[in-house]
Order: C-alpha cells, then sequence, then structure tokens
C-alpha cells in the first residue's frame, strides 16, 4: 500500500460494488459490551490538518465497527468508545495521523464469547 | 510497604494463550510469576474464527480434560468451500485422519477458553493482576529489561524476566526495539466475524451431524471476500455458529471497503444464508491477524525478555496455525525464563535458547517454510475467483444432464477454465502455490 500523497484507492467492477448491502454499523454494536473511559480517548487525530489534506480517508471505510465519520465541518470525528482496540487505524492510516494507546487497564470491550 | 518494590522472579504481559501458558509452566516449577492482562478479565480482547489444538493444550497441560475446559464441538468435518456467485461447491473430509483420540481440535470461544486458561495458571500458583496495562519497561544502565511499567499508581513491577505475550498490536515489542519497524497493512489481515446463536438441534440438522459431538471448520474461497486476498470461515460451537471472514488489511483501505458490508453481503449468499437463518446475532467483532509470516517476525529475545504469540508473528495463515504456535512458544520462553534462574544469568546468552528452543520444534520450521505464503493470495488473486468459479461451474456441468454429447460437455467445462486463464498459466500457478507451501 502506498502512503502519504501517493496513496491511490483501487476500483472494482461497478457490479461487484453494487452488490455489497448497506449496513448500519450501530445495529452491530449492540452487540457489544464496552467498560467506557469517560477520561482517557485512547483513539485521537494527531493533526487534523493532514485529515484535511487527505483526499481518499480509507479510514472512513476500512474501520469495521465505523469509528470514522465525517463531521458537518469536514473534520473528521472520532467514536472511541465504540473501538475494539484491533489496531487496523494505527497501521493504514496512509499519514500514519491516529494517535492509538491501548486503553487504560479494564476499560474498552470486553467481548463475552470472542 | 509503601517504600517496597513489587517484585516477581517473572512477569508475563498478556493472559492469553501464549501468556497463560508461559506463566502456567514458570509456576508450576515455583517461580513466582506476575500474569499481567489488561481486560477486566483474560479473554476480554481475543477474538478468533477458531479452533484450539489438543496437542498444544496437552503440551503444556497433559491432564487438561479432566480439568474440563470449556470447549465447543470437537473438529469432525474440516476442508474447503468455494464460493461463486450463487454455487457452493464443498471439499471437506470427515473421519479419516480426523478420526483421532484425542480429537485434534476443538472449536472454541475466546472470551470463555481464554478464562479458563490463565485460571490454569492461577492454580498452578501464578498470579494474576487483571485490568492492568503494561506501557513500559523499566531498563537497567545496560538497557537490560529489569521489570514493566504499568498503568496503575506506583505501577513499577520488576522481574529479571519478562515475557512479552502483547498480541498483534506490539508496541512493547516496538519500544525494545525487537523490529525496526511498525506494521504494515499488506502484512496483516483484518478478521471480522459474526456469532449467531441457534438451537444446537438446527445446527445438527443443517450441518448433518448427529449431535453436538460433531462439528465443522471450514475455510471459505471465492465469492465471500468479492475475489479479492482474504478467506472465509464457518465454524460450529455448540448453540451458536461462527461467520466471518478475513481480508487484508492493504486491500481493504485501497478499495475502501466497509468490512461489516462485506461479511453480511457473505451472510446474504444464496448458499451460506440458510445456514444462519432464524438466527439472532450474539457478538460482532473484529481482529487484526499478523500474517506476514518468518520474514515480519521480531528478533525474538533481548536482555531479560522474550516475545511469543501473534506478537512475534507467529502464524501459518494457511493452516489456520497460530493458537497451537502460542501456547508452545510460551511454554518454550518459560522454560528458558527457568533456565536463566538456575543459571543466575538473565542476558541474552540465556534469552537466546529461547530461538534454539523454537528452531528444534516446528514453529520455526513451519513458519521459515511457509514464508512464500504471506503474499501469495495477494500475488495470485485467481484463487479468489477464477478457481472457485470454475469448480462451482465444472462440477455443476458434470452433473447436469444437458441432452448434448459428453465430449462437446467436457470441451465446454475445460473452456470455462481457458477462458479465464490459460492452462499454461493455471499448471504455473499450481507450482508457485506448492513452492509458496513447501519453501522451495
Amino acid at each position: 500500500m502506498k502512503t502519504g500523497d501517493a496513496f491511490e484507492p483501487k476500483q472494482m467492477s461497478e457490479d461487484l460494488k453494487a452488490s455489497l448491502p448497506d449496513v448500519y454499523v450501530d445495529d452491530l454494536l449492540m452487540t457489544l459490551k464496552y467498560f467506557i473511559d469517560e477520561e482517557e480517548a485512547h483513539l485521537w487525530i494527531k493533526e487534523h490538518d493532514i485529515c484535511t489534506r487527505c483526499e481518499h480517508k480509507p479510514c472512513l471505510y476500512f474501520c469495521p465497527v465505523g469509528v470514522y465519520t465525517l463531521g458537518s465541518d469536514g473534520r473528521i470525528q472520532v467514536a472511541h468508545q465504540s473501538c475494539v482496540e484491533c489496531g487496523s487505524c494505527r497501521v493504514a492510516c496512509p499519514y500514519t495521523n491516529i494517535g492509538w494507546v491501548l486503553p487504560r487497564g479494564g476499560f474498552g470491550v470486553a467481548y463475552k464469547f470472542g | 510497604m509503601s517504600n517496597e518494590r513489587i517484585e516477581f522472579d517473572a512477569v508475563v504481559v498478556g493472559a492469553g494463550l501464549a501468556g497463560s501458558a508461559a506463566a502456567m509452566v514458570m509456576a508450576r516449577e515455583g517461580l513466582n510469576v506476575a500474569l499481567i492482562e489488561r481486560g477486566g478479565k483474560p479473554g476480554a480482547k481475543n477474538y478468533f474464527g477458531g479452533a484450539i489444538y489438543t496437542h498444544a493444550i496437552a503440551d503444556v497441560l497433559p491432564d487438561y480434560k479432566e480439568r474440563k475446559p470449556p470447549f465447543e464441538r470437537p473438529v469432525t468435518e474440516a476442508g474447503f468451500w468455494f464460493l461463486s456467485e450463487t454455487g457452493l461447491t464443498r471439499m471437506t473430509v470427515q473421519g479419516g485422519a480426523l478420526d483421532t483420540d484425542p480429537v485434534d481440535a476443538y472449536i472454541t470461544l475466546r472470551a470463555k477458553f481464554d478464562e479458563w486458561w490463565a485460571e490454569q495458571a492461577r492454580e498452578a500458583g501464578a498470579f494474576l493482576i487483571p485490568k492492568t496495562t503494561v506501557v513500559d519497561f523499566i531498563r537497567g544502565e545496560d538497557g537490560a529489561v529489569l521489570g514493566v511499567i504499568t498503568d496503575r499508581p506506583k505501577g513499577e513491577v520488576y522481574a529479571p524476566v519478562v515475557i512479552v505475550c502483547e498480541g498483534v498490536n506490539n508496541l512493547l515489542t516496538q519500544k525494545l526495539g525487537l523490529i525496526d519497524r511498525d506494521l504494515e497493512p499488506a502484512q496483516m489481515a483484518l478478521a471480522f466475524k459474526q456469532v449467531i446463536a441457534l438451537d444446537p438441534k438446527i445446527i445438527n440438522s443443517r450441518f448433518g451431524f448427529s449431535g453436538e459431538d460433531q462439528g465443522l471448520a471450514v475455510s471459505v474461497l471465492g465469492d465471500v471476500s468479492l475475489g479479492l486476498p482474504g478467506m472465509g470461515f464457518v465454524y460450529t460451537n455448540k448453540g451458536s455458529i461462527s461467520v466471518g471472514l478475513g481480508v487484508m488489511l492493504d486491500v481493504l483501505a485501497e478499495y475502501r471497503l466497509r468490512p461489516y458490508d462485506i461479511l453480511q453481503r457473505y451472510l446474504q449468499h444464496p448458499a451460506i444464508a440458510p445456514l444462519v437463518e432464524g438466527g439472532q446475532l450474539l457478538e460482532y467483532g473484529a481482529h487484526l491477524i499478523p500474517e506476514g509470516g518468518y520474514s515480519a517476525m521480531p528478533k525474538l529475545y533481548t536482555d531479560g525478555a522474550m516475545i511469543a504469540g501473534d506478537a512475534a508473528a507467529m502464524v501459518n495463515a494457511l493452516h489456520w496455525e497460530g493458537t497451537n504456535m502460542a501456547i508452545i512458544a510460551g511454554k518454550l520462553a518459560a522454560e528458558t525464563a527457568i533456565e536463566a534462574h538456575s543459571r543466575g544469568d538473565f542476558s541474552q546468552r540465556v534469552t537466546s535458547r529461547y530461538e534454539d528452543r523454537l528452531k528444534e520444534g516446528f514453529i520455526l520450521k513451519d513458519l521459515k517454510q511457509y514464508r512464500g505464503f504471506s503474499r501469495f493470495l495477494e500475488t495470485h488473486p485467481q484463487f479468489m475467483d477464477v478457481y472457485p468459479n470454475f469448480v462451482n461451474d465444472a462440477i455443476g456441468q458434470f452433473f447436469t444432464a444437458y441432452g448434448k454429447p459428453k465430449k462437446e460437455l467436457f470441451k465446454g467445462m475445460l473452456g470455462g477454465l481457458t477462458d479465464r486463464r490459460s492452462l499454461i498459466k493455471a499448471t504455473g500457478d499450481i507450482i508457485s502455490m506448492a513452492r509458496s507451501v513447501l519453501g522451495w
């Protein structure tokens, strides 16, 4: 994967794209148990200017729980409360512009089945 | 007490499969072991397919059966399913090589299993410290690891040897300088799944089982990943089934795909939907798998520390192995820590023996042999589209009476492949698949 300004999205056929359902991720998140840390966010955008410059914003898609959304002000919003701590955004943000640490002990997702 | 420092003979970071195995082995030898887990309880952060192999459990805990592990169903049927857009061809085995005593693998849910596994370490004498995140190491002037720093107030825990089983997000391994770069998206598969509740009797009838002592574990190729580098899976638990897939992270990013959309599409496939119909979603989740293989592994030891499990990229993606490597590696690191204590030397002179132990067993041998496979699916996308489609079409046509001469039909079947990929290229694909697996 090319990073930084060299990041280039790939296109799949229109048929395949059309075959993807539009899932409302909150329906899935309802099944998850979280211990939410009200004091500290373990995810953050390092520099919002970089996100503004980022043309393709893949984080809006690949995050498996939809933590990243685009606010009406055009800024990336981070719903860190929904994070399952997979680490994808930490390594796949083309600009490595996402701050990522482990939640404090006991906080974050708590899988019941796994 | 307030001025006394907290000190153990060994610290293990992470009560997953590798960590609890390491703690169990060391505690049994009389070492005073702290097993530090960031979750509220062990297993809270873990999510996998998946199956656990009994050879590895028995290696650490020979009497595991009497200790009633919370297994789901044994794997009595395993293999591949090939999905085309509407078709499904199954290639699975039951009985035969799978018919072993004890059963080779059990389907498992990690929240329950890891809690039990850590409990075995605790019973052996390890001190479990949950709800505690390790953020850094205590280092000596020479850089040797002397313990860990946790996020608790006055959270320093000293130990002459630390076994790092932190999982796929190897931040601590990076802090030790054992790997010179961060993980790369092309080395990672993002796996995501749904656990779907179904009555055990319905599972039995849908999957053709005579009872809960039968279970299925399959890898699913083809339409499941939209033809992109990735693989689906189905595992039958007792009263639920686990359905999900893993797709390379760089692919998800580049195609800007939402994992949950892909999973939903898979669940709606005409051959999959009847299997999950009427089921209730119990849990959705996601986890990264370090599929970079041998070349993505960090150095496995330093002065006073060793790395095991996902943090060390110990995964053989093609064979679904990783849990067994984690358990065995945890044990081998523990044996090395015990040796270090008996020699009173925690430097690399002794911790390097961990790598020697890994080389003697199957882990490093397999990872080295399969080093070419990690990029195989990405360089050979035809295994995700051309071949699964061909298999479905060919077998479908073979058993369809068209009222045409068979010669014509077979020609058409072969044409179904050669239209998509020339025979020379197909032969080349098979050879390069073999090379990547055999390590030539």
